[in-house]
């Protein structure tokens, strides 16, 4: 049957060209379509990752919902003791935030003022490595402002300007002081950069009476694929109702909403063609199956079971299939491979739509081999389909009726 | 004749009925499902560039010359009542609104935020875009230091119609100012910036507040979708900053080319494969008759009416299948016009996104036109390979030739 097969790929080479070619070029658009959008998914999420989300942050419970001072959490050490216990957490270390006023002479601007341990955030953000001006901080800074490009240009500061700040403090009294321009940072996410503003928490534990009190603890692991099970080990290793533990999927849920929403449309606008592709194989195989209806009434006659000509028919697809996917295959997989290391650039699509968190003018594939696999069986899977509805139209036939078909 | 050649070529169409019936369902279904896809899309994007309008740009807007760079106080439009009035004595304009902003702190006693105060005159401002359409909670009403509130905004601060929040900022003279607000309603504009960081009090207060005239404004922005209006403020206002829409949300006009480009691409491809699956059929169609066409030739008749026999055959079956596709796109695209695609699951996410939760589709002439173009131009050029075998028959090669 595998033999008969073969022989009748080569016959009518019309039909079997016209398969391979819409399968080479559905595999391809396949593979490339879904490679192109799970990689600018995982960049944005990367991006936003690396800026300043933690893969874990442990928060007193309600501080996320309610805030205040009185949601802070109170005694740090107590948990970090904990978490170095915890051998897949790579570092961790604890922030204080808070909202205040900037101001010089002639202008002021929000910020949110963080005060962060400098040495341990060099591995934790990207922060130190997104510098563009002066230097970034260290334990000994003193009041030394490590601030984000966007807000230092709404104030007209320079490296070494001062700045007050105004805020309150974590048990509620005023709090007030001048800050020494030190540093600029720029990670690209334009609402970060014109909202934020850095201070070693040395010092500004002082200002804001935050000693051993954070707002959060955040965690960097060594494999972020298993947030989820390093997480479920905090929570019990903390056993505290108080406290609350969030992987990176729950702190950034709106943009792994967003991201899946996204996918759904994307999906939605491949299916168009990968439809339209399965009518036309469907169509080229039908119009192949009713132009051989004498012949398959042929091969009923000297004995073929209606298994065998559906086998015949298994192995027509399945040959064709094969061959356009084992020529497109590599090819989609190499230009994802390709792309995955040297991303597209579209320079300024990261200025166009700062408001959409996009940082960067990068947009990588994605290079899954799991994902292609998947990708390739849907082919294949589609093309299996389109020849029962040929394999329906033959069997409507009686054997002997078929013979005398014109 | 040619009524005997209609005759033909629409009994032809169903000589293989099954085949004819599986080319028409590809052009339905592919059909339809783009049109869906496309309205969807463009639905999408219009619903953006609505609410942006309405609730900020409209179709011009006009700053002083240093503001869009600087947003500082100091930039002011001066005079800005009068220019209104002149504005809104041109034709074509048809609603104009001031509107004065500021930069500054939003905190309530246990959070803050950065927030953009925006001074507005509800009247107007109801006038220029329905402002009260964006309402999602409360009342829309100003009065005794009333505040609307962002959605994102009143999200991260966690206040509700009510509550109370102090904004601060430095005013004209450079002074740290604040002023309390109560919480009278919370609006949704689907304007990221809006939604995310925007407070708006009366714009009386506002000057007030910052110690600003009265009569100049930060923002003029009109309504008027009249093409010559552009052209003729940008003369009389050269000493100001006028903008078109598309050139204040240069991502937005991204977006609705990146749109077409989509379009484009998805409507060349879906036509493509159309056109391969009306090739395929009209070609073995053709083939499988070619003894008949040898008899036709040989009692005289001329190749020309077979060529148009061929033609209609082929245009029938795109005729049939685009009016399939065009009812089943309408229905599909009426009821997401209605309906629309409810994504309430994700609402949270869209808002933050600058969507609403629920999709709505656009219906364009242009969407039936253009396909019925593309559908028409696929039929006539699938057949043209096959008429040039015909017309290089032998007709008594061809009628001796075993079927």
């Amino acid at each position: 049957m595998f033999k008969l097969a073969f022989k009748n790929i080569l016959f009518y080479k019309g039909r079997s060209i016209a398969t391979a070619v819409l399968t080479f070029v559905s595999t391809m658009l396949f593979i490339l379509y879904i490679s192109l959008q799970d990689g600018s998914h995982n960049s944005m999420l990367e991006n936003s990752l690396k800026i300043y989300t933690g893969a874990i942050e442990i928060y007193r419970k309600d501080y996320r919902d309610i805030g205040g001072n009185e949601y802070l959490i109170q005694d740090v050490k107590a948990i970090t003791d904990k978490l170095e216990k915890i051998d897949a957490i790579e570092e961790y270390s604890p922030r204080y935030e808070t909202y205040g006023l900037l101001s010089n002479k002639e202008y002021s601007a929000a910020s949110m003022v963080a005060g962060i341990e400098p040495n341990k955030e060099k591995l934790l953000s990207s922060l130190e490595s997104a510098l563009i001006e002066g230097s970034f901080l260290d334990e000994g800074s003193a009041n030394c402002i490590y601030i984000g490009a966007e807000l230092l240009k709404k104030l007209k500061l320079g490296i070494g300007d001062e700045v007050a700040f105004i805020g309150s403090a974590s048990d509620g009294s005023f709090a007030a002081d001048m800050f020494k321009v030190c540093g600029v940072f720029k990670t690209g996410s334009f609402e970060f950069d014109s909202s934020t503003s850095f201070v070693a928490r040395s010092y500004f534990d002082e200002l804001m009476n935050a000693k051993n009190r954070a707002s959060y603890i955040t965690l960097k692991l060594k494999n972020i694929e298993d947030a989820d099970k390093v997480n479920e080990q905090i929570i019990s290793m903390l056993d505290d109702e108080n406290l609350e533990s969030l992987t990176w999927k729950t702190l950034m849920k709106s943009m792994v909403e967003i991201m899946e929403i996204d996918a759904v449309f994307g999906y939605i606008s491949l299916s168009l063609f990968m439809v339209v592709i399965f009518f036309v194989i469907m169509i080229y195989g039908f119009v192949n199956v009713s132009s051989r209806i004498k012949e398959f009434g042929v091969l009923r006659c000297i004995g073929l079971s209606k298994r065998n000509i559906f086998l015949l028919l298994f192995y027509e697809i399945a040959l064709l299939s094969i061959f356009a996917t084992l020529l497109a295959t590599p090819i989609a997989a190499y230009i994802c491979y390709y792309y995955n290391i040297n991303p597209i650039v579209i320079d300024g699509i990261a200025d166009m739509y700062k408001d959409y968190g996009i940082v960067s003018d990068e947009i990588p594939f994605d290079y899954n081999l799991f994902t292609i696999g998947w990708n390739v069986g849907v082919i294949y899977l589609l093309n299996f389909l389109s020849i029962l509805y040929p394999y329906m139209y033959i069997n409507s036939f009686r054997p002997i009726e078929a013979t005398r078909h014109v | 004749m040619y009524k005997l050649i209609l005759k033909l070529a629409w009994k032809n169409s169903f000589l293989r009925r099954s085949r004819t019936l599986l080319v028409i369902i590809m052009i339905a279904v592919s059909m339809s499902m783009m049109l869906a896809i496309e309205g969807i899309y463009d639905g999408m994007v219009e619903n953006m560039v609505d609410k942006n309008k309405r609730s900020d740009s409209g179709d011009i807007s006009i700053f002083a010359k240093e503001y869009r760079i600087n947003k500082d106080l100091a930039y002011m439009i001066k005079n800005a009542d009068e220019i209104k009035a002149q504005i809104e004595n041109m034709q074509g304009a048809q609603a104009v609104v001031l509107r004065v902003k500021a930069e500054g702190l939003l905190s309530t006693a246990r959070k803050s935020s950065f927030a953009s105060v925006v001074g507005i005159d509800l009247q107007a401002e109801e006038r220029f875009g329905k402002f009260s359409e964006f309402l999602k909670e409360g009342s829309i009403d100003l009065q005794k230091q009333g505040a609307i509130v962002g959605i994102e905004l009143a999200k991260t601060l966690k206040v509700g119609v009510g509550s109370k929040v102090v904004f601060s900022t430095q005013d004209i003279r450079g002074e740290i100012n604040s002023i309390a607000l109560y919480v009278r309603a919370i609006v949704q504009t689907t304007n990221i910036s809006l939604d995310n960081s925007a407070i708006f009090i009366d714009i009386n207060q506002l000057h007030k507040f910052l110690g600003t005239d009265s009569k100049n404004a930060m923002q003029i922005a009109i309504r008027g979708e009249d093409k010559e209006l552009y052209g003729k403020l940008k003369i009389a206002f050269a000493n100001l900053d006028v903008k078109s829409f598309l050139e204040l949300q240069p991502m937005i006009k991204q977006m609705q080319d990146l749109m077409i480009i989509f379009n484009s691409v998805t409507f060349l491809i879906v036509m493509g494969v159309v056109f391969i699956g009306i090739f395929g059929v009209m070609y073995v169609s053709i083939l499988d008759r070619v003894r008949e066409f040898g008899i036709m030739i040989s009692v005289g008749m001329h190749y020309k009416y077979i060529r148009l026999q061929i033609f209609l055959e082929s245009i029938v079956i795109g005729v049939l299948g685009y009016l399939s596709g065009a009812v089943l796109g309408a229905v599909l695209l009426t009821y997401l016009e209605h309906y629309g695609i409810d994504l309430s699951a994700f609402s949270d996410a869209l808002a933050t996104w600058g969507y609403e939760a629920v999709i709505y589709a656009t219906i364009k002439v242009s969407y039936f036109t253009t396909t019925l173009g593309a559908i028409m131009a696929a039929s006539i050029f699938s057949v043209i390979i096959p008429l040039r075998k015909i017309k290089k028959l032998n007709p008594i090669e061809v009628i001796k030739a075993e079927k």
